[in-house]
């Protein structure tokens, strides 16, 4: 016990300084003012609603596209299959506010359903399309198919075969994809902002807007707190029934996949127009309009060294990525240190119940990160860090370290599953053999769990690449971001910078296809903790 | 048998670590003592001053270099989001400011600025700008369609689906507007006319610049829109090869917004920013405003540039002055928004 809490000393001073500090420093403010009419307030309520019922849509549409999309890509084989699994890939990779910005040209495009819920719901698709199918698709063929098989010879339809035998063994990475799913749509930001064209408000946007436009503070505690309630709720149903592993999978599978046949037919036909029109389409029109808007096609590549039209940055495109990538090395390798310590002190065998209670409690204490406003927090960076004891405000490094706060719970989310589900056998082989504590962690458990370690590294990597709400609080001057100054440039059209604006996503596009795609190269096969064992 | 202590306090510990024990203390001893020099720097004489101010604020290279070498202090700029959410920022951290001077509060915010004791002296006013109704002249030309007089005009069904506007919610220029609708119809009739401006068919959008510079029809985007929300001086900006502007403003129930600048309490550098403030105020500053910032100048001893005065003259009547616009603010937004969600 006693090691126990030495070890829990550091990640507990990481989350007491850098989130519950500001975090009851900003809500404190507003909970002194009159927040309580905010929870029964009509208008808050509908907004409540609005989040709630716009992510259980997107969600099922998402789900329901999903399994035949995972059935087709990674239960089946056929030419072109990585190509189209790293296509699917990038909108997941993608800043929201490229998502948004594709949807927008998109629906201007297309000139059909000026109501903005729909659009909204078709871009939360599209970024949530690719974690559901790689979830459900990774799990599915780890499954063993014999049944499937043994079914399809008895005479089973592939229908018949899929609801009655594949779909119930599902269950694990089908809920667990249902609430990653959800919980990223409830806590949308750059999506509803952008496609919402102000008129959309859910309780992020308008946590947002009571913070930036109004200054009204116990709106912004009262609606911090239901969305807190939410999250925890949605988390609480994904622990009680899903155990798959939200992975990014890496590689090519062993050899029970076969060829896709005629008898798939009904996944192909509701995969491919998911694929071509949902997936490629936003993402063509992109690439399309940096060729026709702006300065065209090379110069609005040469303008991503300025500061735009009527100098609207203040650091260029190119000095903001360099800034992206500097706080995406540090955000993401503080979130590991401190994700696999905890993840570590969590899979900690114990067999006291209390042990176990303060576990269960720890546990739910590094969640919370998630279900917070990136803006709230921010305003409680604002007003905690401006001085004297810790003036972090005044340094580069609040924006990796607030983003390092919001990627913990992802990192701990991948690593503490996969450390606990561990065979025992091996580090207790290694202590009887003279190892100590560090050099079984070290050698032994975490080379087992390394795929799950690459995936929450590139998970934590992408929280701080794609982070829009805290870094627009924080990041100002010489320290934009690449989302924060992809925004000015949308949000600021006129002369050369919607061209830009299209130029640098682009980029992002191409540079996210080519990573995805080389890294899937390798024959990675990706390790379900459940059968982790020395692989 | 079980080592004494988790990995990470032996990595802390342990006098003979690994290599990777040894990298992670000195990252470690790395973070904690930039943490504690960027906290106990010695205080010395400042060399910069700190400008808050939002995101529209443009000062040319050859003026900044002007202001630090006349002041001995180098400039830098906070631009912290739109004036609303600037003015925000600054009185949540009014405590510790997060600079020196600060520009660009406007007259809607004067109050709430006073409340909050944001400056040690009274704000100065630098420049203004009229919020009014632009038109395409050509595609009126074209269509052969009477130019439209006013706001009330606007409900007409000849102007169905032509006109766009910027949110309240979210644009200075939208809550403006808004201003000057309940400044004509009062604050009892202005729901009545939103609605019959909703039903003729009105675009919102989010922020001034995709209203101007997307949906309108007589800006770069060449949108759909004829009729915009933006700014008497706007016309000047849209000067074709023919020598005329493609674009004017209807100059009457215009809304003035007057942008303030002040010494902000609390300043590290108080001396510099008094500096900054009397430089904005002098006439070289003052005179590169229409062609940077596309405001009026408050010193009306300031020249317009020639295509000012020929296309974008200031507005001839001002609505909604009396109104106060931040005391009102989020009970009219509420009210309008209800109308429009």
């Amino acid at each position: 016990m006693n090691k126990r809490l030495v070890g829990w000393v550091i990640p507990l001073i990481f989350l007491g300084v850098l989130f519950f500090w500001p975090l009851v420093n900003i809500l404190n403010r507003g909970f002194e003012g009159d927040w309580a009419v905010h929870l029964v307030d009509a208008r808050d309520w509908q907004i409540t609603w609005f989040t709630v019922w716009q992510a259980l849509v997107s969600t099922t549409i998402t789900i329901a596209l999903a399994v035949p999309g995972a059935y087709i890509l990674y239960r089946k084989n056929f030419p072109g299959q990585r190509f189209l699994r790293t296509l699917i890939t990038i909108p997941f990779m993608l800043p929201t506010i490229v998502v948004a910005t594709g949807f927008t040209i998109f629906r201007d495009a297309a000139n059909v359903w000026t109501d903005p819920i729909v659009w909204i719901i078709a871009a939360h698709v599209f970024l949530n399309y690719a974690l559901a199918v790689r979830t459900i698709g990774s799990y599915w063929m780890s499954l063993d198919l014999q049944t499937e098989e043994a079914a399809a010879i008895e005479g089973a339809g592939r229908l018949r075969t899929v609801f009655s035998i594949s779909m119930p063994q599902l269950r694990p990475a089908i809920i667990s994809a249902v609430a990653s799913t959800f919980l990223y749509c409830t806590a949308s930001y750059g999506v509803i902002l952008v496609l919402g064209g102000g008129q959309v408000q859910s309780l992020e946007t308008e946590i947002a807007s009571a913070a930036n436009t109004l200054l009204d503070l116990p709106k912004v505690s009262a609606l911090s707190l239901v969305q807190t309630m939410l999250s925890v709720v949605a988390f609480g149903i994904s622990q009680t029934g899903g155990r798959a592993n939200i992975g990014i999978e890496l590689g090519e599978h062993d050899g029970q996949v076969k060829p896709v046949d005629r008898r798939d037919w009904l996944a192909i036909v509701i995969t491919l127009p998911v694929v071509t029109l949902l997936i490629a389409t936003p993402m063509f029109q992109i690439v399309w309009k940096t060729f026709t808007e702006g300065a065209g096609f090379v110069q609005n590549f040469v303008n991503l060294t300025s500061l735009g039209t009527r100098n609207v940055l203040n650091i260029s495109v190119l000095d903001a990525s360099l800034n992206s990538f500097r706080n995406m090395l540090i955000s993401a390798s503080i979130a590991l240190v401190v994700g696999v310590t905890v993840s570590y002190l969590l899979a900690m065998p114990t067999k006291k119940r209390s042990t176990v209670l303060v576990n269960r409690v720890l546990d739910v204490m590094f969640l919370l990160p998630l279900g917070i406003s990136t803006v709230v927090l921010g305003f409680g960076y604002l007003v905690t860090f401006g001085g004297y004891p810790l003036p972090l405000r005044e340094t580069w490094l609040v924006v990796p370290l607030i983003q390092s706060v919001m990627a913990v719970p992802l990192v701990v989310r991948l690593i503490y599953p996969a450390l606990a589900a561990l065979d025992r056998n091996h580090i207790e082989a290694a202590a009887t053999a003279g190892a100590n504590r560090w050099q079984s962690f070290w050698l032994i458990e975490l080379p087992m769990v390394r795929f799950s370690l690459y995936t929450a590294a590139a998970f934590a990597a992408l929280v701080s690449l794609g982070e829009f709400g805290a870094a627009s609080l924080l990041a100002y001057g010489d320290q934009a971001t690449l989302p924060t100054v992809l925004y000015s440039l949308i949000s600021k059209p006129g002369g050369d910078n919607y061209g830009m604006a299209m130029a640098a996503s682009t980029f992002i596009i191409a540079l996210t296809f080519a990573v995805v795609f080389a890294i899937s190269r390798e024959n990675r096969p990706e390790v379900q903790p459940k059968r982790n064992g020395l692989a | 048998m079980p080592a004494q202590g988790g990995p990470l306090t032996r990595a802390l510990l342990n006098e003979e670590g690994t290599k990777v024990q040894k990298l992670f203390k000195t990252a470690v001893v790395a973070v904690i003592s930039s943490l504690a020099l960027s906290g106990c720097a010695p205080i010395s004489e400042p060399k910069t001053v700190v400008l808050v101010t939002h995101d529209s604020f443009v000062i040319s290279d050859e003026l900044k270099q002007q202001f630090e070498a006349a002041s001995g202090y180098e400039l830098k700029l906070v631009k912290a989001g739109d004036t609303g959410s600037m003015t925000n920022k600054l009185i949540l951290t009014k405590e510790q400011p997060i600079g020196d001077a600060v520009f660009g509060i406007d007259n809607t915010l004067l109050d709430l600025a006073a409340d909050n004791e944001l400056t040690t002296s009274d704000l100065v006013p630098i420049d203004f700008a009229d919020v009014c109704l632009n038109y395409d002249i050509d595609w009126f030309a074209k269509k052969n369609v009477p130019v439209p007089e006013n706001v009330r005009d606007l409900t007409l069904p000849r102007y169905k689906k032509l006109t766009v506007v910027s949110n309240p919610a979210t644009s200075s220029s939208g809550m403006a507007f808004l201003a000057t609708t309940i400044a004509v119809f009062g604050e009892e009739g202005y729901l009545s006319y939103w609605t019959k401006l909703k039903s003729n068919g009105l675009k919102i959008v989010a922020g001034w610049e995709n209203a101007y510079f997307t949906e309108f029809s007589g800006s770069s985007g060449r949108g759909n829109y004829p009729i915009v929300l933006s700014y008497s001086s706007s016309p000047a900006a849209e000067v074709r090869d023919n020598g005329k502007s493609q674009t004017a403003s209807i100059r009457t129930d215009c809304y003035r917004q007057t942008e303030f600048a002040g010494v902000l309490t609390g300043a590290k550098n108080p001396v510099g920013a008094l500096a900054l403030i009397e430089f904005l105020k002098s006439s070289e500053f003052q005179g590169s405003l229409p062609e940077n910032m596309y405001v009026y100048p408050i010193d009306s001893n300031i020249a317009l540039p020639e295509s000012w005065s020929k296309f974008a003259p200031a507005a001839l009547t001002l609505v909604g002055e009396e109104l106060d616009v931040a005391g009102n603010r989020k009970a009219w937004l509420k009210a309008w928004s209800a109308l429009f969600e």
